[in-house]
């Protein structure tokens, strides 16, 4: 059931309002005046301290975004898991387990682990370059559909940590020696990160910027 | 339980600092994503308010009260205990069983020569699960008899950030796939620690859903009858 509330301003830093990013109040300076984004200030209920916009979002976002491009390619080139019993050792990547999946069938499982190990990082990554350029040129329309990208790629992002679990419980599973044993390789470790790296992305980018005021641009 | 409106009493200041210092104003509630400012308003159990440009969520009015919520934390630990005690799987090949717990899942990828992966699952799967579990309890079962923690601002903080980095869901998601996967050469039974985990992942789902704006209000209330 959805209660409608009454929007005052239309930005709450060109009203001198910050908003505590940790516990949510409303504070503004007891004489009114409209805060620099660079000044500090101390959340009065839990002491956190208080911006108006995330400080370097832009430039944290681009770094994270970069470490994770960069650890794509190893992430899905190196295997993530082997395998070994009598009759060999075999070396699995991501792409080769939704394969395996795919080929006994289970098929459902194999889109499950593609739309987690493949299709979200890449998405990922696409979208939140595409937030950013746009954010980092103060583009003013379209702002609700790039609120509900972001939205979207925050909600999913923990999701492709999927094939990192699989394969620590395969690994602590199957432990039969000659009969078969499972173990994990450098691959995993890149995955892993670059799904931090993403996730770290996504927390970095402040959504504001996605919304400029007359103070981002003044002849809008 | 209905928020109060009024403005809390301010903090006395020094006076060099009286201009600069920050005033509470309660009556607002600021979208976190788009940063319109709206007018706060007492929600009913079981209301929404959103955002009035984006939509975003900006406050859920509370179904569950906070003895409720003392509940699941209470319930979320015993299925956290059953969960890392207990075998998830039972795996069989040519008669050599092997039942298998999380914390040795995790042993086994850290022997296997892979230390970072096995403490990235570790983290995500148990140590943030974990903290969120004892913070909420931490925080709950003073709060529910009207007492205030000691360091409640530093226990708020950091379940926030415990909150974010909890992934029980994906592990639960990702436990039925490796019993998929290894149904093939051997025979797996799921082990109880698997139920506990999926019982888990509905009691912090349900309880995290409702945000921790109730709690700082509560606390609010609690350090002003104590000042």
């Amino acid at each position: 059931m959805k209660r409608t509330v009454r929007q005052v301003f239309a930005s709450g830093r060109c009203a001198g309002l910050y908003n505590c990013a940790s516990c949510g109040l409303v504070s503004q300076r007891r004489d009114g005046q409209v805060p620099h984004d660079d000044e500090a200030a101390h959340c009065p209920r839990c002491g956190s301290a208080l911006h108006l916009r995330v400080p370097d979002s832009l430039e944290r976002t681009w770094a994270c975004l970069l470490a994770a491009v960069l650890l794509y390619a190893p992430a899905n080139l190196l295997p993530i898991m082997s395998t070994a019993n009598v009759f060999g050792h075999e070396e699995h990547t991501i792409l080769g387990g939704i394969r395996e999946l795919w080929d006994a069938r289970s098929w459902g499982l194999a889109l499950i682990v593609f739309v987690a190990s493949i299709a979200v990082p890449i998405l990922k990554i696409a979208s939140l370059s595409f937030l950013a350029f746009t954010a980092q040129r103060c583009s003013c329309v379209n702002g609700l559909p790039r609120t509900r990208l972001y939205r979207l790629v925050e909600a999913v992002g923990h999701w492709s940590m999927l094939d990192v679990f699989v394969v620590v419980l395969l690994v602590g599973m199957v432990q039969f020696g000659a009969f078969g044993s499972v173990e994990p390789e450098a691959g995993l470790l890149a995955f892993g990160a670059v799904v931090v790296l993403t996730m770290l992305a996504s927390a970095s980018f402040d959504p504001r910027l996605l919304w400029p005021d007359e103070i981002d641009a003044p002849h809008a | 339980m209905t928020p109060t409106l009024a403005p809390t009493a301010p903090r006395p200041a020094p006076a060099a600092d009286e201009a600069a210092a920050l005033q509470p104003r309660p009556d607002l509630v600021i979208c976190e994503e788009c940063d319109a400012v709206h007018q706060r308003v007492a929600l009913e159990p079981g209301q929404t308010a959103h955002c009035q440009r984006c939509e975003a969520l900006l406050g859920r009015g509370h179904r569950v009260s906070l003895n409720g919520l003392l509940a699941f934390a209470v319930a979320s630990l015993l299925f956290f205990l059953i969960g890392n005690a207990t075998p998830l799987v039972s795996i069989s090949v040519r008669g050599v069983a092997n039942a298998i717990s999380l914390p040795e899942a995790l042993w086994h990828t850290w022997q296997a020569g892979q230390p970072l992966s096995a403490m990235l699952a570790a983290a995500t799967a148990l140590v943030f699960p974990l903290m969120v579990i004892v913070l909420r309890l931490y925080l709950l079962v003073p709060m529910s008899r009207g007492q205030l923690p000691p360091r409640f601002m530093q226990a708020m903080r950091l379940v926030r950030f415990a909150t974010r980095w909890n992934m029980v869901e994906v592990f639960m998601l990702g436990a039925l796939i490796a019993v998929v996967r290894s149904a093939g050469l051997a025979s797996v039974v799921p082990g109880p620690a698997l139920f506990a985990y999926g019982a888990l992942t509905l009691l912090l789902t349900s309880s995290s859903a409702a945000g921790l704006h109730r709690l700082w209000q509560l606390g609010d209330e609690l350090q002003g009858t104590r000042r």
